[in-house]
This record gives C-alpha cells, structure tokens and sequence, in this order.
C-alpha cells in the first residue's frame, strides 16, 4: 500500500494511474495537477503542473501509443492537454468551447485514435480530435438541459450484422436525473442520442460504462439519490434494463463509480468516505465483495 | 448557454422546491402592458417542457401581483395583489384556492416559512404584517393573526424573511429605515437595525432583508438608497454595527438579495442600476456582475434546489433564466472576428443578437460547493490496484484490496 500524505493544499477531486502503473496523476481545489512516479512503495514528485484558473475536477491520462499525455478539466470551463517529452512537462492544446465548469474528461478508446470527451455545466458535451498539427474543430452536442456532470465511453465494439461497423458509442449524466446514450454517425459526424433512460431521482454524478467487451453492455450510474442502477443491453441492441444494485439506499451521496478492468468488480465511493465493492453473482444479482479500509 | 429561457413579461416569479425546478410568474403590480391591459396572470413554466415558450398552466387572478412565493412542500403559491388580497393557487391543479383580504392596503410581500410549509408571512403598507396557516385558509370566517408589537412605528413593508434555524423568528424591512426582528414566541419585535452611512451622514435606508442560510444569528440587509447602495452582513449578538459591508457593486438602491441556501458563501442581488450581481458575503467580495438589463431588476432568486440556475426579474419587460457561469469561450472569440469582418450592413442587423450575448464580467472564480467530487473516488487501475482518495480529500492511497473468491481474475489483469 502506498500513502501520498498532504498531496495538495486544498481538496483533492481525482487520482489516477496511467496505462502502466507507474505514475499517479492528482488534482485539486488549489488549480494544481501533480504528477507522481509510483515505484513499489515509494513516490516520488515529479511535477506541479500550473495553468487552470479554477478548481481541478478530473484527470485522464491517454493512451501511451499516442505518448505520455494527460487531460484535465476545470471549473475555469477548460480542458488542458499536457504532455511529457524528455522529462519535461508542457502544455500543448487548450480545449474552450463550454462557458461554464468542464466536470470530466476522458479518452476514447485508443482504436478511435486521440479524441477527448468532456461534459460540462453549460449542459453539453463535446468530443475533440488531438492531431500532430492542432485539433480538429469539435463536435458539441446539447446533452443534458440543466448541466452534464459526467460522460464515459464505451469500450471499443464491431456491431454484428451483415455490413459490421465500429459501434462508437458514449453515456452522459446529468443535473436533470438522466442517463444518456450517443452513438456516433458517420455520415452525418455527429453523435445521436440512442436512448434516454430514466430511474434516479436526483443529480447523476457519475456514469462509466463497463470495460468488458461481452454479449451485454454494462452501466453503473451513481446519484446523489443514494441509489447505483446497474443497466444492461444485450449484443448492443434492444431495450436497457434497470437494476438497483442494492434495494435500499447507501448511506450517503454516491460520487464514483469504477469497473475494474476485467469488468467484473465495481467500486463504489460515497460522501460518507466508504468505497464498497461488488460483484455479479451466478444468478445474475449484484452482492458485495467487500470494503475498502480507508 | 447563455440564457436558458427569457419570458417577455413583466412579473413578479417564485420557483418550485425541486430538482428540475418550475417557475410561476405573476402579473406585476404598478406596470402597464402596451395594451393597457389590467388582466393578471399566473402562469407556471418548464424548463424540460418541449414547448418551453408556451406557458404549462394560466390562472387569471383578480389583481396584479407585488410577490408572489411557493411553499415549500411545493403545494401551494401565494400571490401579494395590488388590492390587498393574498390569494392562494395549487399549482397541481391550475386554480386558485383561496382568497383572503385582511390587509387594508396593497400587500407587498410575503414568504412561506421553510420549516413549517403551511406558514406564511405577509406585509403591506402601512406596517400591516400577519401570519397565515394555509391548512385553514379554506375555512369559512379564517383570518390571520398579527405577529406582535413592535417597537418603533413601523412604515411600508417591502421585504420578509423567516429565520432558517428558528421558524418562529422573522425579519422585516421596508422604507422606515429601520430592519426589525420578530419572535412569534414572544408575540413582539425583538431587535431592530439601524444604520447610519458614513457615505452622506444619514440613516440609510434598509429595504430588503435575507438571513443567511445555516447561521440564525446572521442576516444581510439592503439598501434602497441610490446614494449609498450597500449590503450589509449583521451578527445579532452585535447589532449596533454590521460585520461587513458589501460596496463597489451597485451603483443604485438594492431591490432584491438572495443568499444561497446550498451554498453560504454566494448571494445574488440586483437593483436599480438595472444590474444582477454575485457576491461572496463573507469575504465581501463582488465576485460576478452580470451583464445590464433595460430597466430596474426587482427580483433575483437562485432555483433553491438546483442553484446553478437563477431567475432575475426586470421592468423591461423580462424575465431570464441564467446560469451563473457563462464563461467566454473560443466559439465567441471566433464569432467576434467573424463579426469584425463584417460589413456595415451586417453589422446592424446583428447588433442585437450581439447584445444578447453579451458576458458577465467574472472578478472572481469560485466554485459553488455542490460541485466537485467529495468522496473516495475509488478507481481501479492496472494490476488490480484501487486509487483512492483519503485523508479527509488531502491524501491519495494505492491498495490492492482482496476478493475472496476471485483472486483468479486480479492475476488476469497482472
């Protein structure tokens, strides 16, 4: 177990490992990301990284083909792309399209090449592409009429059927108690909105969609209702189905949703500071699979 | 998303307690259509509605409407006329409940109590000031009670607040000048404030008050005079001088404050100098200014469950929606330049779009509390590795949690 004590000055929103392990990426209220080399039990600090004008909300680190490079979102309404060369640490894109807090960030699939995804309060969401010579212009989408806390792609998938295709597809959450399904369309190079579906009560704030690439597609989204809803589609089509992941509700306000990259492990953080975990069972029900010491 | 939907009236609103909020508009009073039309209207508006130009429900009320509020259980709108009723509408049903006419003059304001929904405060000219119970309203021969007596004579009332802590204790503040403190325990006024301005020497005028939201000993009061337009924050276990004084924001008297019920640390205000403005009461810092409107903004009011949005209320015939961010982004910069290269013609024609984007200006970024993530934010990582953030939000730690029973997939991710 490895302990970074008193990382920041101010609250810390968001850790992240990259593709390999071996360096840890942190963000704050103090408008900081740092970077840490992670080795066995040590760390080391490698770097502060200065240039958002608000809080820091969320880091994603890309795929390592496309080198060492790191996405963050801020309340300033940005989302700043970083790179590593030789050790040296620097600023190579600004991505402001939304006029108000950018609340995630993630990268594609690396099959789709470097495109970014951001969720804003504005109430979209945007997907920008990173080239060698700039970014291309970006595709914005109206979302979530009353902000968009959170949007997580799909893992890379071919639709079967007689002409299969690149099934490009991501979920939004939003301050309007909804969970959203995009897909892209090629011909018109835009995401559609595939499904609306509806269970919380309250702000989603987060939503990730499952890493394993199965017969059936899985969702975890967390609200500030207290409730985790499991949703499942199957071989990409059809109806999603809705299940609670427990009948009654958590504690607290659940923030984090996280698969494990098998897929088959969620961990789910709280405002009560419990991160429980929880598996699928032979009978399809979810059951605990223990929690985390804090 | 500059503004989220702009209502061609002149109204007085109330939003609905609710996630994905209602806004109920009520005909101002002292107004004057195009038409000359004396009708009234309550209307009730969805941001989500597929038609959101078009009102959900219309009730015709009997007169124009100095305030109106919504309880807060969501059951019940209040509306303050001109003719001295407070009448009463179910919002559910689109009708009007109950109308009572106990005041003897116009009756400016009234606020439901957020303890106890079915409690209502009224007060008009004249200093008439009562108390409602609206599981009675619908009893033939029901009339309110006063809250007590007061101290000082007191003048018109322009603004009501009830105490979020304490639901038997209201504040009032209108033109006497003077902020008064009310205990229904105590059936009296039990404090009033007063405040003289360094500016011009005289007692300034505290028109509007607002308690803070978590803090029963804390109110802010407004000023109503164009000479020294300030927002003063007030502990009551000293109320001989406020604790902060909120200047170097308006520029005329303030009409309407709102301190944010889920966040202690922002309050809306707006008034005479047509302006809308953010503040942080407790470092006294003006933190947004919002960009002008045509005439005096009379109320301003955050969505109380959904604060990222706020409602302002202006006599040139408009109400807005907005959210409190709008940042300047690439997009504008790129219309900007667009619009420089244009020629004379085009120029003009787009001389009002381009006013209707216009930016707030941001003195200061600060993140509202609900935003943020607040927990663990547990993720997983290579080698079965949980990422976890610990120590009270100041400490990150690595672990490698164990599954009885499926050690055999951690292997897999090794």
């Amino acid at each position: 177990m490895v302990t970074i004590s008193n990382a920041h000055t101010e609250l810390i929103h968001d850790a992240v490992l990259d593709y390999y392990g071996k360096r840890l990426a942190t963000c704050s209220s103090d408008k900081t990301i740092k970077i840490f080399e992670v080795e066995g039990e040590t760390h080391k600090l490698i770097e502060t990284l200065h240039g958002h004008e608000g809080p820091v909300w969320q880091v994603d680190w890309a795929h390592p083909k496309f080198g060492v490079i790191l996405a963050s979102c801020s309340y300033d309404g940005k989302a700043l792309i970083w790179k590593e060369e030789n050790g040296r640490w620097s600023q190579i894109a600004v991505h402001a399209v939304h006029s108000a807090s950018v609340n995630s960030v993630q990268w594609a699939p690396h099959e789709y090449g470097p495109l970014l995804l951001a969720a804003s309060s504005d109430g979209k969401v945007s997907v920008v592409e990173f080239k060698e010579n700039g970014t291309t212009s970006p595709i914005i989408l109206d979302a979530h009429a009353i902000g968009v806390n959170t949007a997580s792609w799909a893992p890379a998938t071919i639709q079967d059927g007689p002409n299969p295709q690149q099934l490009r597809r991501f979920v939004t959450g939003g301050a309007d108690n909804l969970v959203k399904i995009w897909k892209y369309n090629a011909d018109a190079n835009t995401y559609l909105l595939e499904d609306t579906l509806e269970g919380h009560t309250d702000w989603v704030r987060d939503v990730t969609w499952s890493p394993s690439v199965l017969l059936r597609s899985y969702l975890a989204s967390v609200s500030q209702d207290r409730t985790c809803i499991i949703w499942t589609q199957e071989n990409n089509q059809g109806p999603w189905k809705k299940t609670l992941l427990k009948e009654d509700k958590f504690p607290d306000v659940l923030w984090r949703a996280s698969w494990s990259l098998s897929g088959n492990i969620l961990a789910i953080s709280g405002g009560d500071n419990k991160v429980t975990l929880w598996k699928e069972n032979l009978e399809g029900n979810w059951e605990s699979a223990g929690v985390v010491d804090q | 998303m500059v503004k989220l939907a702009e209502y061609p009236r002149t109204a007085t609103f109330a939003w609905s307690h609710e996630k994905v909020p209602l806004l109920a508009t009520g005909t101002a009073a002292g107004t004057i259509d195009a038409d000359f039309s004396s009708d009234s209207k309550l209307e009730l508006w969805s941001l989500l509605s597929p038609n959101p130009t078009e009102p959900l429900g219309t009730i015709t009320a009997d007169a124009k409407f100095n305030d109106l509020d919504w309880s807060y259980d969501n059951n019940i709108l209040a509306g303050a006329l001109d003719n001295g009723a407070v009448e009463f509408f179910s919002p559910k049903d689109y009708n009007s409940v109950a109308k009572i006419t106990k005041h003897t003059m116009p009756v400016n304001t009234l606020r439901f109590n957020a303890k106890q929904a079915n409690v209502l405060c009224s007060g008009g000219s004249n200093g008439e000031l009562y108390i409602w119970d609206t599981n009675k309203i619908t009893t033939p021969g029901y009339v309110p009670f006063v809250p007590g007596t007061a101290m000082t004579p007191i003048d018109d009332i322009y603004s009501l607040a009830w105490n979020q802590n304490q639901s038997h204790v209201f504040a009032s503040a209108g033109a006497s000048g003077f902020a008064s403190i009310w205990d229904l325990k105590a059936k009296k006024e039990v404090i009033h404030l007063s405040y003289t301005s360094p500016v011009t020497g005289l007692k300034n005028q505290l028109s509007v008050v607002e308690w803070h939201p978590n803090n029963s000993t804390k109110i802010a009061t407004g000023s109503g005079f164009d000479n020294d337009p300030v927002i003063l924050i007030w502990d009551l276990r000293n109320a001989n001088a406020p604790q902060q004084v909120l200047s170097n924001g308006h520029t005329k008297g303030i009409l309407s404050l709102d301190w944010c019920r889920q966040d202690e640390k922002l309050m809306l205000s707006s008034g005479r100098d047509n302006t809308c403005m953010l503040w942080n009461p407790e470092q006294g810092q003006n933190l947004i200014q919002f960009p002008t409107r045509g005439n005096w903004c009379f109320k301003t009011k955050f969505a109380p469950e959904a604060p990222d949005l706020f409602a302002s209320a202006s006599f040139d015939n408009k109400i807005e929606i907005q959210t409190l961010q709008n940042l300047t982004t690439n997009l504008d910069l790129e219309e900007d330049v667009h619009k420089q290269r244009e020629s004379e013609t085009e120029f003009w024609t787009h001389v009002s779009e381009k006013d209707s984007n216009e930016k707030p200006i941001v003195n200061k970024l600060q993140a509202p509390s609900w935003y943020g993530n607040k927990s663990p934010a547990a993720q997983w990582a290579f080698g079965g590795k949980l990422v976890s953030i610990t120590g009270g939000g100041k400490d990150v730690t690595i672990s490698k949690p164990s599954i009885p029973g499926i050690e055999k997939n951690f292997m897999l991710d090794d």
